[in-house]
């Protein structure tokens, strides 16, 4: 019985559900006693409602003859010749246009000035002067260790009061 | 000739007449299998109004869908699942529902509130074990307690593994016994 519970305990907190799902379906599948707690065929059949209790059919019926007969058999129209053509036309312009950004992406980094050696090195990087609104801004350039990335800052210069 | 059998050459009859467009198979579909759906969406769903509304809807769409049946299938399983589906979508919508009542301060004025308007039929699963209960192991048990479905039919409703129904079907089946055991009088409170 212990166990039992513990299997219950573990299928509560394990969280991934495929291993909570075996945990409970191997043990319940060899548990005597844990089957024993499993509500039985009939007395699930005397909580539910079974099509043999309710009358519905006929009520059904009378209230979608109508739209039923309007729906029944119509098959969905097969695309026309031209919406076929469309399809085909917007696929060829898509691969082209891909294409195209392909080939001028492959051209531009191919071309010296995008090779990253022959980019100029951090420390040669230089700002003359930085304006925000107007007027001159506080401006910080920080360069990451070991990358060739630098990032400038700039804000407004504080207003001095008085 | 056997009644199995003849059930299902009557089945593939009326699936023919209905994909001629015969009103009569149409009329023989919904007799046929009217109340087998109208009881599982009740099962899973809870109520009445709602149930007759997923009937319908399912219907209509077998009607409109029927030439994409796969007759290597069970012709029963494919409308059970669609009948399922359209209950799944039914609770979601009136889960949003309540939840947009619940932001916007009023209290919602459709379904699930009302009764049973057909006072010959019998109730829906007692409240606290439908909201004991996902509508995935609502509808393993009672396809298991009333079509004898077993865990490969079941999966094939409920579009998961065999052996993930047999879960639902263990959950349902382990949380409605201790349901029953701590409370007696769940049956008459309803």
């Amino acid at each position: 019985m212990d166990f039992c519970k513990t299997v219950e305990l573990a299928y509560a907190v394990l969280p991934l559900r495929p291993f909570r799902d075996w945990l409970i379906r191997a043990h319940m599948e060899r548990c005597p006693r844990c089957q024993a707690r499993l509500l039985s065929r009939e007395e699930a059949k005397s909580l539910l409602v079974g099509p043999d209790q309710v009358d519905g059919a006929e009520a059904l019926w009378r209230r979608i003859s109508g739209e039923a007969g309007r729906v029944a058999a119509v098959p969905e129209p097969a695309p026309g010749r031209g919406a076929l053509v469309w399809r085909w036309a917007a696929a060829a312009a898509m691969a082209a246009v891909v294409a195209v950004t392909g080939f001028w992406l492959l051209r531009e980094i191919g071309r010296p000035g995008f090779d990253p050696r022959a980019v100029a090195p951090a420390e040669r990087f230089q700002i003359d002067y930085v304006n925000v609104g107007g007027a001159p801004a506080q401006t910080f350039v920080y360069q990451p260790q070991g990358t060739d990335t630098v990032f400038i800052w700039a804000s407004r210069t504080p207003q001095k009061e008085g | 000739m056997e009644e199995g059998t003849k059930l299902l050459v009557d089945e593939q009859a009326i699936i023919e007449g209905c994909l001629q467009g015969s009103s009569a198979s149409n009329r023989a579909m919904v007799e046929s299998y009217g109340n087998l759906v109208l009881s599982v969406a009740l099962n899973v769903l809870g109520n009445r109004q709602d149930a007759e509304d997923i009937c319908q809807e399912t219907f209509l769409q077998v009607f409109r869908r029927l030439d994409r049946y796969d007759r290597e299938r069970s012709f029963k399983t494919w409308l059970l699942t669609i009948a399922y589906r359209r209950s799944l979508d039914m609770l979601r919508k009136k889960r949003r529902f309540t939840e947009f009542s619940v932001k916007a301060r009023f209290e919602p004025a459709v379904a699930g509130q009302g009764g049973n308007p057909h006072p010959a039929d019998p109730e829906p699963l007692p409240s606290k074990l439908l909201e004991a209960l996902t509508a995935r192991e609502r509808t393993a048990l009672c396809l298991w307690a009333y079509e004898g479905y077993t865990a490969k039919d079941i999966s094939d409703v409920l579009a998961c593994s065999a052996s993930t129904a047999r879960v639902y079907l263990f959950n349902a089946r382990r949380k409605i016994k201790a349901l029953l055991e701590n409370d007696h009088g769940l049956l008459q409170n309803g």
